[in-house]
């Protein structure tokens, strides 16, 4: 008998549980997980948006050949977005940890530089930025002027587009930028008190301490940034009016992705674009997690 | 689910009735012009149509204004107006129709009327033109049959419109250089180019580089017994291509068409990036009615005239259309606004040549006896000289027109940027865009 009276109450629990955890279950079956599978299933159709559904048809796997062998303009935007990410992110990080580690000394007016440096953050993803940047690039504008260069119009420029989204991503640093200081607070001051006790100079405690205490917060950075990276998307499509021009040069996969589905209205295709790119996004993460236990460094001694 | 089932029901109805009907309007096609019939009287329940537009802030206002005058006639009929502008608004509407929301009415232009007509998203209006309730009867033929599809009538042109290069005609006289007239062949065109830049002490050049424009490739095509679109593919070869690449490379290598970066920025389409507004060039190739709204942004008075060329390869091209959803369910009253909207004078009034020229005869008249602003004049004027002109329509653009357009943009611009040869990028260009019509 007691059994079954732990068992009804073990129930009970849980219907409140899934009681309490039901907005966020609506949330994710209603607005994240069947609108996936349904693209799933779309991808191996002709969905074109339009059509009626009973004129949807089923291709197999022909959107997904289609991918790698017939579309050039689709191994173009792989590539694309490939550069933007290896360039972006390791720079990205590179100025949030440089940023980070200058501002962690406590000096005055330190909070209101770590505010402004957030700033850009803030701005993010917006359009109003990205705006703002074509401005900045263009022949007449301030990055020619300030530098005194007769540049040409960057964003203009096939050889250079892609470079001028490439410095909007590294200007936002403050996001991963926050987040390295707060790593630099965990690691302990005795270490650093050690070292300088035997004579290691700052380079030496920056490689022997700094990076080691904080490789899990680097590696955490690294992992949220490289699918930021890869998900760039308003940028490209503000930066170059939707086209991802000139020549291509900003077609970045996502904004690919979504001329076929709005504007060429293949949504099957771009359906199965998307379900490359979730794969392609999961093995990148699976290989950084696997290599993380090389050189990701966790303070209670499992590494 | 109750609501689910009863959409069905209706829909296997109008399954039904169309399927009834079929035989009547088959009769009624023997005799040639159908008997006039007087349709069914509309209800007069109260009704909101949705309508949704692309256009600028003038457009909105004129098209509320006339979507009251029709309230005003018929009171139980209220409107849920959405507009916006150009950019976006096909995905908007794509996005609408495939949630089941579509509009009940919306424009729609030639680009993209193939893709829904072909896709059944549009209403066939032709039962409608044939019991009177949507009357064309004042309208050029060629105008309204230019919104026929695989035999359906898809949309009702608002107005008439040809493809215009739009002029600095202020800077033509200030640099002593004779303004461009209708009929100059593409290489007298670009021969009459070529000075300005150094007469303008090198800063406009004579034309903006109209490669990447699908208007004036077809012109140029047309102009030789050709087509862009041929039984659902390019009806250009390889060969036509490169010559049309070519000459506009040679073009720019004259120093009468700008370089890259710069047609670059007009190549958007935005209006307020055309070199003729930016002053980069003498030259914008556009749509003639575009030159009201072009002369909003610049100072400089304005002059059009029709592409380079024979102008008979020209045609009364459907500015912009009207069509109603198939899935509407107020369709008769949405027909009967249409009508409303391309054949009443007051309408006409209220709208100018924003909408292109009135489609509607009768109405063109009485709007051009009462246009004041001169650019407005100036466009009816050119558009009035042009129907004289104009030579025999195509099919409208097939479906995939939207891809292959913006497919010459990216692959004239490999040429213009030395990226691709002439010969490479038109093969690639033929080849692209043959797959996204098939």
């Amino acid at each position: 008998m007691p059994r079954s009276v732990k068992g009804s109450s073990r129930t009970r629990e849980g219907v409140a549980g899934y009681v309490f955890l039901s907005p966020w279950l609506i949330g994710l079956m209603g607005i994240t997980a069947i609108p996936m599978l349904g693209s799933l299933v779309l991808s191996f159709t002709s969905y074109d948006l339009l059509s009626p559904w009973e004129d949807l048809e089923f291709v197999g796997v022909r959107n997904y050949v289609r991918m790698f062998t017939e579309d050039p303009h689709y191994l173009h935007a792989v590539t694309v977005t490939v550069v933007f990410a290896v360039v972006a992110v390791p720079l990205k990080l590179g100025a949030a940890l440089g940023v980070a580690l200058l501002l962690n000394r406590e000096q005055r007016f330190t909070g209101i530089f770590r505010g402004l440096f957030y700033l850009p953050s803030l701005l993010g993803g917006s359009v109003a930025l990205a705006l703002v940047w074509r401005a900045m690039w263009a022949k007449d504008g301030a990055v020619n002027t300030i530098l005194g260069l007769d540049g040409p119009n960057w964003i203009n420029e096939p050889d250079y587009a892609l470079g001028t989204l490439v410095m909007l991503a590294i200007w936002q640093f403050g996001a991963p930028m926050v987040i390295f200081l707060a790593g630099l607070k965990q690691i302990p001051n005795e270490l650093y008190e050690a070292a300088s006790v035997d004579g290691a100079n700052r380079w030496r405690s920056f490689w022997h301490i700094t990076l080691p205490g904080l490789s899990p917060v680097i590696f955490f950075n690294l992992v949220l940034e490289t699918i930021n990276g890869f998900q760039g998307f308003t940028s490209a499509y503000v930066v170059s009016g939707g086209t991802g021009g000139p020549v291509d040069s900003t077609l970045m996969y996502t904004l690919y992705l979504y001329q076929s589905g709005f504007t060429d209205y293949e949504m099957g295709y771009a359906s199965a674009m998307a379900w490359v790119f979730l794969v392609a996004i999961a093995i990148i993460t699976a290989v950084m997690f696997s290599t993380g236990k090389f050189w990701v460094h966790y303070g209670d001694g499992s590494s | 689910m109750h609501r689910a089932a009863m959409s069905q029901v209706t829909s296997r109805r109008a399954l039904l009735l169309g399927a009834l009907s079929v035989p009547v309007l088959a009769a009624c096609g023997g005799g040639g012009e159908p008997e006039a019939q007087t349709p069914a009287p509309l209800s007069t329940d109260p009704v909101e149509l949705s309508v949704f537009w692309w256009g600028a802030e003038a457009r909105a206002k004129s098209t509320e204004e006339a979507l009251k005058l029709y309230t005003a006639k018929n009171p139980n009929v209220t409107f849920k107006n959405t507009w916006q502008g150009n950019q976006g608004y096909f995905d908007k509407l794509a996005t609408l129709t495939a949630g089941g929301n579509a509009p009940d009415l919306f424009q729609i232009d030639d680009g993209a009327l193939s893709e829904y007509a072909e896709r059944n998203v549009t209403l066939d209006l032709t039962p409608y033109r044939n019991n009177g309730r949507l009357d064309v009867s004042k309208f050029p033929e060629s105008l309204w049959k230019y919104g026929e599809i695989d035999g359906k009538l898809a949309g009702v042109s608002t107005g008439e419109n040809t493809p215009g290069v739009i002029y600095n005609k202020q800077l033509c006289q200030e640099l002593g250089i004779a303004e461009p007239k209708t009929g100059m062949s593409w290489a007298e065109f670009i021969t009459w180019a070529e000075p300005v830049y150094a007469k303008s002490g090198n800063k406009v050049y004579g034309t903006m580089d109209p490669s990447a424009d699908y208007k004036a490739l077809w012109m140029w095509l047309r102009q030789q017994g050709k087509e862009l679109y041929k039984d659902k593919k390019i009806g250009a070869s390889k060969e036509d291509v490169t010559k049309w690449f070519d000459l506009w490379a040679d073009a720019r290598k004259r120093g009468a068409a700008p370089t890259a970066d710069i047609i670059h920025e007009a190549n958007g389409g935005d209006v307020t990036k055309q070199l003729v507004v930016t002053g980069k060039a003498l030259t914008s190739f556009l749509w003639a009615n575009q030159i009201t709204d072009v002369q909003k942004n610049t100072k400089q008075t304005l002059g059009v005239m029709a592409y380079p060329g024979n102008p008979s390869a020209q045609w009364a091209r459907a500015a912009m259309y009207f069509s109603v959803a198939r899935t509407s369910a107020k369709k008769d009253r949405a027909v009967d606004v249409i009508n409303f909207l391309v054949n009443s004078p007051e309408v006409g009034k209220l709208w100018g040549a924003d909408r292109g020229l009135s489609a509607n005869l009768d109405v063109r008249k009485a709007v051009a006896d009462t246009l004041t602003d001169p650019t407005a004049k100036t466009a009816f004027a050119f558009e009035t000289d042009m129907a004289g002109k104009f030579g025999q329509a195509p099919p409208v653009p097939p479906k995939g027109h939207v891809k292959a357009r913006a497919l010459l943009i990216t692959i004239a611009e490999s040429v213009q940027y030395g990226k691709a040869s002439s010969a490479d990028a038109a093969d690639q260009f033929i080849k692209e865009a043959n797959a996204a019509l098939g």
